[in-house]
C-alpha cells in the first residue's frame, strides 16, 4: 500500500499535541485521593487516540509508550490500582516525552531513548503493582477491546466491493488520497487491487469498505475520482454475518472456545507482553497478521506455512485486515473463498502487495500491538466523529481567515464612503438609499464582528499550561503554591493568544521564585504556608486585562533602588513606587541574590515587556512589601482592528489609540509653563504633565499656536502621562489597522495607517514612542 | 549586480530581443523605464503627509487598501514646474515587492528597445547619479534616458525603505 501518508500527518501532530494537552489538563485536575471516574475515562480515551492513530501512522515508538501508559490507566481506570501521585507525576513525564516525540517527528529536537526506557519501565513497575498473577495486562486489553468496540459490534455493517479507474487528473493530483481518506471516515477500508506502479498511476483499482453507512454516502466522491462511468459498487451481504458469527471484535467467551487461536483482540497487549504470560499460542497470532497494518502482512506470509501447516498458503489471503474473519471461516469450512471474490486469484493480491515494505517483518510486536490498538481507536474515534459531527467545526488555515478578515477590513472602508458620499448629496438623497444604506451599515457591522470572531479564541488555551508550570516550579522550589484562575473564558485574537503564552509564564515563574516565599518563611510572616497565585483575565473597554498576582513577599523597593544604583541607573529616592517597579523591566536588571535555573539571570522582564509591547499592550506592576505584587497585562482584543480617536492637526487627520486616552480638556491662557523656557509642563489634578504640541513634532503648520485655542488630550502610555496638544477632536472610530512598512518605511512617532471613511489615509500615532519623546524633551530641559 | 540582472534590455545579450519602456517627462527630460516595472498610471491626488519626512516624499495614499507613498520625482531631480493639477501623473511602480508611486509631468510613450539601442552614458556628475542609468537610446531623434527605476527606488538617498539594500 503506497498511500503517501505524509500529507496526514500535520494533522496527526496537531491532533496529537491537542490530545496531550487534553490529557495534561485533565491530569492535574484530577483529585488523587478521589479520582472522578469521567475524567479518567477522558484522559483514557486521549491516550488512546494518540496511540491508534500513532499506529495508523507507523510512528511506532508513540504508539509503543503511550500503549503502556493506557495499560496502567485502564487498571486504574477499572480501580484495580488505586491513583497515586507518583502515578500521576508518571503519567505527566510520560506526556512530556510523547511530545518531545512528536516534536522529534516534527524534525525538531530529538528523543532521549532511556529516558523513554525509563519511563516504560516505570510506568510497567506501576501497572505491575499490586497485579493479578494472571496476565492483568493482557486481561485488561481484552477488556478494553471489548469495552470500547463492543459498543460498536458490527450490527448492521455492510461491506462494499468498489471497483474504479480514476481519472487521469484525478490520479495525478490529491484525488485519490482524499477519497481514500474519506472512505476510510466511513468504515473500514481495505485496498484490495491497486495500479502497480504508484498510487498517481491511472489504473485499477479495487477496494472492500466495511462500513454502517450506505453506498449512498460515497458513491457521489467515488463518481467524481473515476474515469466516467468506470466505478462499481457492489454490496456484499456476507461481512456482517460473518462478524456476528465471530463476534469479530468481540472477545466474548463463544469465540476462543470455537477457535482461540483467533483471538482477534487478544494480544493487544503486545505480543511481546503477553506472549510468555498468555495462553494464546504467539506464533499463530503473528502468522495470521490480522492486526499488522496491510503492508507488514507480506512480512508475516512466510510465517503462516510454518504456523498452520496444513493450510498452508491459504491463510495468505487473508491479510487485509477485516475479511481475514470471513476468509477463514471460509477457509474452515472448507467452501473455499466465495467471500472474497476480488481475489479470486489467490496469488496476486499477495503478490501485489508482497513488494511493500518487506522489512518491517522485524518490527511485528510493535506493530500487531500498533495495530490491534488502531482497530479499536477507530471505533472510539468514530464516536468521537458523531461528537464532533454534532458541534460541526472545521480546520481552516489561518491564512484563509485573514484574508477574509482584510476583505471585510476593505468592506467597511467602502460602507463608509458610500455613507459619507449620501450624506453629501445637496439636495438630500432618496430615501430608499438612505435606508439601503442604513442596511449595508449594519450588515456590514455584523460581518465584521463574526469574522473577527473566527479569529477569537479562549484564553483558557494558555491558562491550561500554568498549572503544570505551577506544579512543577513550586515542588522544584520547595514552596506551596496553589494556582487560582479565573476568566478562562475571555476571548481574544488567536494571534495574541500564541504570542502571550511566553511572556505570561514568565510573569507567573517570576512570581513563583521571587513572589511567594518558602513555607517557613510564610508560616514567620503569619501567612499560610500554601501562597496563592491568581491568574485572572477579563474585559476592560476595548481591551483585555491578564492580571498574574500573588499573595508573596512583594517587591522591595529599597532593593531595587540599591541595585538600580549600582547599575549606574538613574535613579533618586523621590520615585513613585511605579517608576521604581518599572526598573524590572529594565535589561539585565535582577534582584536575585543567586542566580538559579528558573530565573535571576535578569534577562526576561525587559522582553516580558517588550514583547507585549510589540503586541500594543502594555504591563503595569502593583506591589505592597510582604502583601504581593500584582501584574497587570493590558492587550487590544485584536491586532487587526482599532478603536481610535481622530485628531487633527493642521489639515491632517491622526488616529489616536482610544486605550491610552486619558481624558481631554481646553486649556485656558496661562495654564502652561514652561521649564527652562524650552519644555512645556501643564498641571493636571496636581501633577505637572509634559506637554507634546503635535504639530511641532510633526512639523505641520498648525490652525493657532495659542493653547486656548485647541485641546489637550492627556496620554498615559506605560505609566508616562504627557498631554498632547491638538486643534480639534473629530471624533471616534474604529479602524482597521494598516502597515505604513509594507510600502514604505517606519516612521518615528506613527505606528500605523488606515483608510478613512473619505478614502484618505489617516496616521496612527505611536503614543509610546511620543510620551517617549516627551519625557526626553522634559529631561533634556530638566 | 541586482541591478543587472532585471534591468530590462540591459542584460540582455541578444540584440534582437527588445523590450518595452515607458517613458515620461521631467522637465525637458524625457525618461525610460522598464514597462514591467509599471503597475499602473493614475491621476495625482492629494497624499496624506508625512511627519518629517523629506520633501519629495509627498505623503501616502490609499490605492484600493493599500498605503501607497507617493515620490515626486520632479522635486528630487529638481526637474520641471512643481504644480499639482488635475493632469499630473502618477506612475504606480511596483518594484522590489512593494508599490511605490511616482510623480511626473507627463507620460509620453511607449517604445521597444533593443540593447543595441541602448548606448552607454557618459559619466557626469548631477543630482542624478549614473549608477542608476542604464544607458541612453535614441528614438525619432529625441533622447531618452533609460532608467534603472528599481535600483532608484530602492536606493538609500530615497528613503523609501527602512534598511537600503545598498
Amino acid at each position: 500500500m503506497t498511500i503517501d501518508m505524509s500529507q496526514f500527518y500535520q494533522v496527526f501532530f496537531e491532533e496529537s499535541a491537542e490530545h496531550l494537552a487534553t490529557m495534561e489538563g485533565l491530569l492535574l485536575e484530577l483529585d488523587i485521593d478521589n479520582p472522578d471516574s469521567e475524567q479518567l475515562n477522558a484522559i483514557f480515551r486521549a491516550a488512546h487516540s494518540i496511540k491508534g492513530s500513532a499506529g495508523t501512522f507507523g510512528f511506532t515508538d508513540l504508539a509503543e509508550t503511550t500503549h503502556i501508559l493506557e495499560n496502567l490507566l485502564d487498571r486504574i481506570r477499572k480501580q484495580e490500582l488505586g491513583l497515586r501521585a507518583d502515578m500521576v507525576d508518571a503519567f505527566l513525564e510520560s506526556g512530556d516525552l510523547l511530545r518531545d516525540m512528536l516534536e522529534a517527528h516534527q524534525g525538531r529536537g530529538q528523543v532521549d531513548p532511556q529516558a523513554v526506557a525509563s519511563i516504560c519501565a516505570r510506568l510497567r513497575n506501576l501497572s505491575a503493582d499490586e497485579s493479578v498473577p494472571v496476565g492483568p495486562p493482557l486481561h485488561s486489553a481484552e477488556e478494553k477491546g471489548a469495552a470500547v468496540v463492543g459498543l460498536n459490534v458490527p450490527v448492521g455493517k455492510r461491506a462494499f466491493d468498489i471497483q474504479f479507474v480514476p481519472t487521469d487528473v484525478s490520479a495525478k493530483g490529491n484525488g485519490l488520497a482524499n477519497l481514500l481518506a474519506e472512505l476510510r471516515s466511513f468504515g473500514n477500508l481495505e485496498i484490495l487491487n491497486q495500479p502497480a506502479s504508484d498510487m498517481n498511476s491511472v489504473g485499477y483499482w479495487q477496494l472492500r469498505l466495511v462500513t454502517d453507512a450506505g453506498q449512498e454516502s460515497f458513491a457521489d466522491q467515488i463518481d467524481f475520482i473515476a474515469e466516467n462511468g468506470a466505478w462499481r459498487v457492489v454490496e456484499e451481504t456476507v461481512a456482517d454475518d460473518v462478524d456476528g458469527d465471530f463476534g469479530f471484535f468481540d472477545n466474548s467467551p463463544g469465540a476462543p472456545e470455537t477457535d482461540p487461536e483467533y483471538g482477534f483482540f487478544s494480544p493487544m497487549g503486545s505480543s511481546t507482553d503477553c506472549a510468555s504470560a498468555v495462553e494464546l499460542p504467539a506464533p499463530i497470532d503473528e502468522s495470521y497478521g490480522f492486526f499488522a497494518p496491510l503492508p507488514q502482512v507480506d512480512g508475516s506470509i512466510p510465517a503462516v506455512p510454518a504456523a498452520l501447516g496444513e493450510d498452508g498458503d491459504g491463510y495468505g489471503f487473508f491479510t487485509p485486515l477485516p475479511p481475514t474473519v470471513p476468509a477463514q471461516h471460509a477457509a474452515e469450512e472448507g467452501d473455499g473463498f466465495g467471500f472474497f471474490e476480488p481475489l479470486a486469484p489467490p496469488s496476486a493480491p499477495v503478490e501485489a502487495i508482497e513488494p511493500v515494505t518487506p522489512a518491517r517483518i522485524i518490527s511485528i510486536p510493535g506493530a500487531v500491538e500498533a495495530k490491534s490498538a488502531a482497530l479499536p481507536a477507530r471505533a472510539t474515534k468514530s464516536q468521537q466523529g458523531t461528537a464532533a459531527a454534532t458541534e460541526s467545526s472545521i480546520r481552516v488555515s489561518v491564512e484563509k481567515v485573514d484574508q477574509l478578515i482584510n476583505l471585510v477590513g476593505e468592506l467597511v472602508i467602502t460602507q463608509a464612503m458610500l455613507l459619507q458620499t449620501a450624506a453629501q448629496i445637496q439636495e438630500g438623497a432618496p430615501e430608499r438609499l438612505i435606508n439601503g444604506l442604513a442596511q449595508l451599515e449594519r450588515n456590514t457591522r455584523d460581518l465584521q464582528e463574526s469574522v473577527m470572531s473566527i479569529r477569537m479564541m479562549q484564553i483558557s488555551f494558555v491558562f491550561s499550561r500554568f498549572p503544570r508550570v505551577v506544579r512543577d516550579l513550586s515542588s522544584k522550589l520547595g514552596k506551596q503554591v496553589e494556582l487560582k484562575t479565573s476568566g478562562e473564558t475571555t476571548e481574544l485574537d488567536k494571534g495574541l493568544i500564541e504570542r502571550i503564552a511566553d511572556p505570561l509564564t514568565h510573569l507567573i515563574r517570576n512570581s513563583l521564585d521571587h513572589g511567594i516565599e518558602l513555607p517557613e518563611t510564610r508560616i514567620a510572616a503569619g501567612k499560610s504556608p500554601v501562597g496563592t497565585i491568581t491568574l485572572k483575565a477579563y474585559h476592560q473597554g476595548g481591551s483585555i486585562v491578564i492580571e498574574v498576582g500573588d499573595d508573596g513577599a512583594g517587591l522591595p523597593r529599597n532593593k531595587i533602588l540599591a541595585k538600580a544604583r549600582e547599575r549606574g541607573l538613574l535613579v533618586s529616592d523621590q520615585m513613585t513606587d511605579s517608576e521604581v517597579f518599572n526598573l524590572i523591566f529594565e535589561a539585565g536588571f535582577s534582584t536575585a541574590d543567586q542566580v538559579t535555573d528558573v530565573s535571576g539571570r535578569g534577562v526576561g522582564m525587559d522582553v516580558v515587556r517588550r514583547n507585549i509591547q510589540s503586541m500594543g499592550g502594555r504591563v503595569e506592576i502593583e506591589s505592597m512589601l510582604g502583601v504581593g505584587t500584582r501584574m497587570t497585562v493590558r492587550l487590544p482584543l485584536t491586532l487587526a482592528i482599532l478603536d481610535g480617536m481622530s485628531i487633527a492637526v493642521g489639515d491632517q487627520t491622526y488616529i489616536l489609540p482610544l486605550s491610552y486616552v486619558v481624558e481631554s480638556f481646553q486649556p485656558k491662557v496661562g495654564d502652561i509653563k514652561t521649564l527652562s523656557n524650552q519644555a512645556r509642563v501643564i498641571q493636571v489634578r496636581g501633577e505637572f504633565l509634559p506637554v507634546v504640541v503635535l504639530h511641532e513634532l510633526f512639523n505641520i503648520r498648525a490652525q493657532s499656536n495659542d493653547f486656548s485655542q485647541g485641546i489637550m488630550v492627556v496620554i498615559d502610555a506605560d505609566g508616562i502621562h504627557a498631554a498632547l496638544f491638538v486643534d480639534a477632536l473629530i471624533g471616534q472610530h474604529q479602524v482597521v489597522i494598516k502597515s505604513l512598512e509594507a510600502n514604505y518605511r517606519r516612521v518615528p512617532g506613527i505606528s500605523g495607517a488606515t483608510i478613512m471613511g473619505d478614502g484618505h489615509v489617516a496616521l496612527i500615532l505611536d503614543v509610546s514612542a511620543i510620551a517617549g519623546m516627551a519625557k526626553t524633551s522634559l529631561q533634556k530641559a530638566g | 549586480m541586482e541591478a543587472m540582472t532585471h534591468g530590462g534590455g540591459a542584460v540582455n545579450d541578444d540584440d534582437l530581443v527588445a523590450s518595452e519602456f515607458l517613458t515620461f517627462t521631467l522637465g525637458s527630460e524625457e525618461y525610460a523605464i522598464d514597462i514591467l516595472k509599471v503597475q499602473e498610471i493614475r491621476g495625482y491626488e492629494q497624499p496624506t503627509l508625512i511627519a518629517n519626512a523629506p520633501p519629495f516624499i509627498k505623503g501616502v495614499i490609499n490605492l484600493r487598501g493599500i498605503i501607497v507613498p507617493i515620490v515626486d520625482l520632479r522635486i528630487k531631480f529638481n526637474l520641471g514646474k512643481v504644480e499639482y493639477t488635475p493632469f499630473t501623473v502618477v506612475v504606480i511602480l511596483n518594484v522590489a515587492g512593494r508599490v511605490i508611486g511616482a510623480v511626473v509631468d507627463s507620460v509620453s510613450d511607449v517604445f521597444s528597445l533593443t540593447r543595441s539601442q541602448i548606448r552607454q552614458a557618459p559619466d557626469f556628475s548631477g543630482t542624478f547619479d549614473t549608477k542608476y542609468i542604464i544607458g541612453l537610446a535614441t528614438v525619432d531623434s529625441r533622447m531618452m534616458i533609460v532608467t534603472d527605476i528599481e535600483r532608484l527606488m530602492i536606493s538609500a538617498e530615497m528613503a523609501l525603505i527602512d534598511s537600503a539594500s545598498e
